[in-house]
């Protein structure tokens, strides 16, 4: 059957293209699905069109093109406008405009990146409120934010993703009315005294230092110590309302942009109930791994910002080394093989790592934003409000999947990929925990919506064929 | 910003001919370059949403492509003579 192959890779960003590049250089059969449709994913999002490389700094745009260009030149079979709803061991379920599609093969690579962790406020379904994250990609799809560049955009939270978004807003002249600052100022003077390691890691330090000074040369009125931000408006936010020093203030905004940090992306992993870890300094549960991406499912391997979030260059060598590692695995390189070929990537993972340790203090999330008012919608698909969360949970229901089945939390669409973070905070701050102490929602298969018809074609017959 | 070589579609929203670079997504199509706000009104408490991650994770820029109804359209890449309708009909009480 012609889609059984050896390994195939889920997610076509810098850790999945790396991953096929790699697995394939080792002589191994790969198949990549992407949901995108080009090459690239978030980081080298449209690389191959003149519009995705402009926002790209040089370094970027040549690490981008090379490993696309790698990929493209290897014999790798690739799936684009794919969307994966289903991971067995040895099999991956999707759909494509042509229906649904089972693949099989000997191991899977599941990159899926990762996503900006999920915050409510008051206001935050408003239209022209969205994710840091999400005004990037408008901007690299060639469009605007607001329809007058005077309109004025308000940036909210705390997290490098934030400072870079500043540097590309600012290169296409928009208009920032203030940048409102939520981080942790004391865990930010703890990541001072890692800071003195960053030294291993010059180029990405230059980088920073370079979009702080873009930043402060741009004139941004930036307010430190925010607290309770709410947007307001009718149909669509109007204005930015927020405390300082317990004082009640606001701003005009076409646009409002929160960002409170990276977390994996981990539905996929913990609907097959791989083994997690929660980090208590970035409050984020993450798969565990070994230094290949090995995960505790046999032949299920993890690669990339889902695994830990350490960046885009960290992802391609994540991505280069569980290529190899599968490719052992597989047979077809020995454990000499592997090693001689994984030590150089080992080496700069290591030094990444110990370079980077110092972000995850710097920016780590105020546990503070997640108190948010009662009449905060939580759940964005059910509209469920943190009152109604707060009740449940004050009944004496510990676990967040009790609270998910009493008030609809997390059964929408998104399957708690937004409320699920919020929704452990929540319940934990109600009952005086950390939030690793109630639980994780429980994720089931299929993990996006498939229809019922496609769904049985997988399992009952014989799938589409290309 | 410089996009001299960049390929166009142009595709249908509402009944508008809009031009966009290729390989965008439908979904900021409709909210970066067309600014149309609201993409489409919640199911549950009809209130007015629009694409809030455009990457696969919120669920909120569902919208008619080609006369499929729910499509995430961060997901979907723009087609030249795609037809696209937002979805602003208040779904009726259950
Ligand atoms: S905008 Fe969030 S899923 Fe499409």
């Amino acid at each position: 059957m012609e889609n059984q192959t050896d390994l195939i890779i889920i997610g076509g960003g810098p850790a999945g293209l790396a991953a096929a590049c790699s697995a394939s250089s080792c002589g191994l059969e790969v198949a990549v699905v992407d949901e995108q449709s080009s090459p690239g994913g978030q980081l080298f999002r449209n690389i191959e069109t003149p519009l995705g490389q402009s926002l790209l700094d040089d370094g970027d745009r040549q690490r981008g093109l090379e490993l696309v260009r790698n990929f493209r030149a290897a014999k790798i079979k690739y799936y684009p406008d794919t969307v994966v709803w289903g991971v067995e061991p040895n099999r991956v379920s999707c759909t494509d405009k042509d229906g649904a599609r089972l693949l099989h093969g000997a191991c899977v690579v599941i990159a899926p990146g990762a996503m900006e962790r999920p915050v409510p406020f008051p206001g935050w379904t408003l239209p022209g409120v969205i994710t840091a994250g999400g005004a990037d990609i408008l901007l690299r799809s060639g469009g605007t934010l607001t329809r007058e560049s005077s309109d004025p955009v308000v940036l909210a939270g705390n997290g490098p993703l934030l400072l870079l978004v500043a540097c590309h807003l600012l290169d296409n002249g928009v208009n920032i009315a203030a940048w409102l600052d939520t981080g942790c100022w004391p865990k930010r003077f703890a990541g001072g005294a890692f800071m003195s390691w960053s030294f291993l890691d010059a180029g990405y330090m230059s980088k920073g230092k370079a979009m702080a000074k873009k930043i402060l040369g741009g004139k941004i009125p930036f307010v430190t110590g925010v607290k309770q931000i709410r947007a307001a408006g009718d149909t669509r936010v109007e204005r930015v309302v927020y405390e300082k020093g317990g004082k009640r203030h606001e701003i005009d905004a076409a646009c409002l942009l929160r960002h409170e940090g990276v977390i994996p992306r981990t539905h996929i992993l913990r609907s097959m109930g791989a083994l997690h870890r929660w980090d208590k300094v970035q409050r984020y549960w993450y798969p565990v791994t070994d230094d290949f991406g090995a995960t505790s499912i046999d032949g299920i391997y993890l690669a990339g910002d889902a695994n830990y979030v350490h960046g885009g260059d960290a992802s391609i060598i994540k991505g280069t080394l569980a290529g190899i590692d599968v490719a052992r695995k597989i047979g077809v390189i020995t454990k000499g093989e592997a090693a001689f070929r994984s030590e150089k990537h080992l080496k700069q993972l290591r030094r990444i790592r110990i370079a980077r340790s110092f972000l995850r203090y710097m920016f780590a999330p105020h546990p503070d934003i997640f108190g948010v008012p009662d009449e905060t919608i939580v759940c964005r698909c059910e509209s469920v409000t943190a009152k109604d969360i707060r009740k449940i949970a004050k009944e004496g229901n510990r676990d967040v999947n009790e609270v998910k089945l009493h008030t609809r939390c997390g059964m929408g669409p998104c399957q708690g990929r937004m409320c699920g973070t919020p929704l452990a905070e929540i319940v934990a701050a109600a009952q005086s925990t950390t939030p690793d102490k109630v639980g994780n929602l429980h994720i089931r298969q299929p993990f996006r919506p498939v229809s019922l018809e496609n769904y049985c074609r997988v399992y009952t017959e014989e799938p589409a064929d290309t | 910003m410089k996009n001299g070589l960049q390929p166009t579609v142009t595709l249908t929203v509402d009944d508008k001919e809009v031009t966009v670079p290729t390989g965008i997504s439908v979904a900021a199509a409709v909210l970066g370059h067309l600014h149309l706000g609201c993409t489409c009104v919640h199911p549950v408490d009809k209130t007015p949403r629009a694409p809030y991650c455009l990457m696969g994770v919120c669920f909120e820029c569902m919208m008619e492509v080609n006369g499929e109804e729910n499509v995430q359209t961060c997901l979907v890449s723009v087609e030249d003579g795609m037809v696209v309708k937002r979805q602003l009909k208040v779904p009726e009480a259950k």
